[in-house]
This record gives C-alpha cells, structure tokens and sequence, in this order.
C-alpha cells in the first residue's frame, strides 16, 4: 500500500493514489484529493457530481453511470470532462473516495 | 507467495509441456542473447535496468522449462542455468511479465532471430494464472466480466437508459426522429460492439459511432446481452477464462443472426476476439469479423459516407495501438481515414510498425500495483507527442485513449484525446 500527502496530511492509497480506506472519505478530504490533481477551488458543479457517484457508491456499491452524473446534476456531459480532466474515474471517483473502477480507466 | 504447494507447482508447469507444440518448444530455445532487443523495450529504455531487457523475460520461462522437460536440467540444471519453479522464481516472474511487459510485441519484431517474445511472455502469464498469481486488481476486472458480462459491471437498465440517452441526443444532433441506436434486433448486417468504459464513462464514441452508422444508412444492432469488446483474460493468461468471454460474443453473433461482427476501437479485444479468439475455441469464425478502424476506412473509400477534411482543421497525431499495428497488421488504415477527415496530419516518430507502446498495454491501465513504473513509461510517449506539435492525438484504441488521458494531465501536454470514430463524426457531410 502506497501513501501520498497532501498539505501535511497523508493518505494510505492504491497505486493510483485511490483511498485505501473509503471511509475515512469526507469533504476537507476531497478538497485534498482535488488539489493534488490541480482543481485549486471545488465549485458547486465539481461538488454535485462527487455527492452524486458518493451517494451511488454508498447505496448501489458502484460508480453511477455518467448518464446518472449528467441527469442528476444537470452538468452537461462535455463539462464533466472539463470540471474533472482525468475523466469522471480517475477524476471524479478518486476525488469521491471511491475505490478504482475496473476496466479501461 | 502463501500457499504455494506441489500441485500448484504441476498447474504452472502444465503450459510448458510442449506435447508437440513446435511453436512453443521452437520459441522456447532459441534466444542467443543478443540484446538487440534492450532498446525496444520501453520499460529498459526509460530505466536502463538489465532485468527489463526483453531477453531476460523469455529467460526466465526458458529456464523453467529446462529444469523440468530437458535431460540436462533435470539432473545437472546448474549446467544449463536451468530453474525451479519456485515460490522466488515466481515472485520474479510476476514482476517481470505482468509488472515490465505491457505485451507490446515491439521486441518480437526487432529480435534478430524472430523469437515470438510476446507469446512466450504471455505463456509465462498463464503459468502464474494457472498458479493462482494474477495480480488482484487485474483479475478484478476479469472477474467482472465473467460474473456480469461487461467489465465494469454495468447493471442492464443501466446500459439501456444509457443507450436511450444517447439516442434521443443523437435524433437532436442529425435533426431526424427515425435516428436509431438499436438494441437486440435480428439479422442485422452488423453487430456492434463497446468498450464497457464507452457507456460507462465515455459515451461521445458511442455517439460519434451511432452518427456515422447513421450517415452510411448501415443495418446495425447492439446487444444487451453481450457487447463488450474487451477480453482481460487475454492479459492474465487465464486461457479457459479467455475462452468464455470470447465464446460469448461469438455465441451472440449466432443469436442475433448478424452478418458482421464490428468490434469497437480497442486493441487487445481486437487480438483477442478476432485473431486469438479461434484458438481459444479451437474452431474458425463463419462470420466476418472486422474492426471499426477497417469499417470507417470503407465508408469512406466507397463513398458511403461523404467526410470534408476542412471540418477538422487544427494538427492532428496519430498513436497506433500495439496490437492493432504490430499484431493486427492494420496500418493504412487510420491513416487513410485521417488523411479524408482532417487538414493537417502529422506523424510521431517513430510510428506504425515501430510505433512505442503508450504504457497503458498489456493490462497495466488497470494493474494499480505499477501505476508508478506506468507513469513514468508514458513519459516517452509524451515526448512523442510533444515534437509533433499536434493539439489533438487521435487513437484507436479505448485503452491508449485512457493512458493519453493520464500522460496528458501528468505531463502537461494540452493536448486533446480522441477516437477515430470521433474524428470522422466531425468530418461527416450529412446530406438531408
């Protein structure tokens, strides 16, 4: 298990730098997670969509479609790649706390 | 390396016995060291470290070999630096061949000498599989296929819902209410298929596909039942797990009675369906089996869709996929296609044949244990791209799509990433 710090606070991850622990997840620590991936500011469309894959994961045990993120949130589904330019997994997930998908991503 | 035990050991020998296998037994004996094959490797490139050289992959499976089917080995092994199949030798052989061999098959073109360096690579993977050796995140995603039918586990109204989205965008798009996406029909002339992360996370190539089938008028269906391209036991070695993901497609082209079976952009589950896949079955296709890169380039070639390369006018590259080029053999292709839809093509150096691998091959994309040596091997890639000056790289392939993705943000390259499909959806002249 690898470790990454961020702004003095250090994280056990996955080689991909996804939590270890999903449940040590809450917000201060998203805002981390995002900053080392160069979003210096969570806007409001950047916390819709990473309380939406949070709530799916919680309740369903997986990432959500990015159809759910788009209808959910009604954030365009090219604007998703822009708020999060690692995609919504390797983005948006990883800022969520959730563990990597599998696949392609 | 818990657990390891005699019958486990007799599992991971099972693929070296070579019962007439002249290929194997061929490949298997006659690397001479030559070290040629150092600098195609993009793992030793970037790291200089001896124990990456190609070489010394194909050494260690040749070594076991030696030790248990040769008279030498098995009673003077020192004599011929014959090895144990042991809990050390294996923990090696993992990092070697799952961990510094992205399967790119660059080093079997460049051998001197023509040894199948890939296969044995892969051979030695499905002797760790055959132990039980898969690394975990890897079989994940094998094990989601085979459990669900798609690798990332997309539950079916999911994928519906999904797949009815994209249809009512694309009717707003070519402004027509008869444009279809169409799901389990009969007797098409093709059967489509994706890459789970295409519905999942990434649907502007499913749309960019839909358009163009649209344009050319195509007789097309996806199925619910089964449309993943991709194959992951084909990286972890796991040949009877292979052979049911690909037993499944095949079976679906019988049951939707389609006449084509068009596999989305993606590389290895080109290989694995396409050119793996009748010796996994052990029987040949009675279907035409045929990429979406070969597809678009007819389309074009025959008119059926008409494409202005003046839509797409900001400089274009191109990175082939290593199992599309050096195993497939599809080169002209892609650049055919690329030279009718944009203006300014520019080529890597090098490209094609001897293209490098992005990094991402060989299931490294989802092995999380050498994310970092991954990383750091997309480095030369990214250099590549660099001296091109191009602002969009194009890639057929979902998985080099994903690696693009990564190399862009951590080498801060700018650039776009897109699909061939994409490409030619931008190009298209639809005639209402």
């Amino acid at each position: 298990m690898s470790t990454i710090e961020i702004e003095g606070r250090v994280f056990e991850v996955d080689g991909d730098g996804f939590l270890a622990d999903p449940h040590i997840w809450d917000e201060e620590v998203a805002k981390l997670i995002a900053k080392h991936d160069g979003i210096e500011e969570m806007n409001d469309k950047h916390w819709a969509i990473v309380n939406i894959i949070r709530k799916n994961w919680e309740e369903k045990g997986m990432a959500p479609m990015v159809r759910t993120i788009c209808k959910e949130t009604g954030v365009r589904l090219k604007e998703i790649y822009e708020l999060f330019p690692l995609g919504p997994a390797r983005g948006a997930c990883r800022v969520a706390g959730l563990p990597k998908p599998d696949g392609c991503v | 390396m818990d657990g390891f035990n005699e019958d486990m050991k007799l599992k991971g020998l099972e693929p070296l016995r070579v019962n007439g296998d002249s290929r194997l037994l061929t490949h298997l004996n006659a690397c001479v060291h030559c070290g040629l094959c150092a600098e195609s490797c993009v793992y030793y490139q970037v790291y200089k470290d001896e124990h990456f050289v190609p070489a010394k992959k194909v050494d260690i499976v040749s070594s076991i070999y030696r030790r248990y089917n040769t008279f030498s080995g098995k009673y003077f092994p020192w004599l011929t630096k014959a090895r144990e199949l042991d809990e050390k030798t294996i923990e090696e052989m993992v990092d070697l061949l799952y961990g510094t061999c992205t399967m790119c098959d660059r080093c079997t073109v460049h051998c001197s000498i023509g040894v199948d360096i890939g296969y044995l690579v892969r051979t030695g993977r499905t002797m760790l599989a055959n132990m039980g050796y898969v690394p975990a995140t890897l079989q994940s995603t094998v094990n989601a296929a085979i459990n669900t039918g798609n690798n990332m586990a997309i539950p079916l109204d999911e994928f519906t819902d999904t797949i009815e989205w994209l249809e009512e965008d694309l009717q707003m798009e070519v402004e027509d209410d008869n444009a279809r996406i169409p799901l389990n029909e009969k007797d098409k002339d093709i059967l489509y298929t994706l890459n789970p992360r295409e519905p999942k996370f990434f649907p502007l190539s499913i749309s960019a596909m839909a358009k163009v089938f649209y344009a050319a008028g195509e007789s097309w269906t996806l199925s619910t039942r089964m449309y993943d391209v991709t194959n992951y036991a084909y990286f972890s070695g796991n040949n009877e797990e292979a052979e049911i993901i690909a037993q499944r497609l095949f079976d679906e082209m019988e049951a939707t009675g389609s006449k084509r079976c068009v596999l989305a952009e993606c590389g290895h589950g080109s290989r694995s369906f396409r050119w793996e896949g009748p010796n996994y079955m052990g029987k040949e296709f009675h279907f035409d089996t045929l990429t979406s890169v070969e597809l678009l380039a007819e389309y074009i070639r025959s008119g059926k869709v008409k494409v202005d390369s003046g839509k797409n006018t900001e400089r274009v590259t191109l990175h082939d996929p290593c199992n599309l080029v050096r195993s497939g053999g599809i080169i002209d292709e892609q650049r055919y296609i690329l030279k009718n839809t944009v203006s300014d093509f520019v080529e890597m150096t090098p490209h094609g044949t001897n293209n490098l691998c992005c990094g991402g091959g060989g299931g490294q994309l989802s092995m999380s244990e050498y994310n970092e040596r991954r990383m750091k091997i997309g480095g030369l890639k990214a250099e590549q791209i660099k001296n091109t000056g191009a602002k969009i790289v194009v890639t057929p392939c979902h998985n080099c799509v994903d690696q693009l993705i990564q190399i862009n943000a951590a080498y801060k390259l700018g650039v776009q990433i897109k699909t061939m499909a994409e490409v030619v959806a931008d190009a298209l002249i639809i005639d209402k």
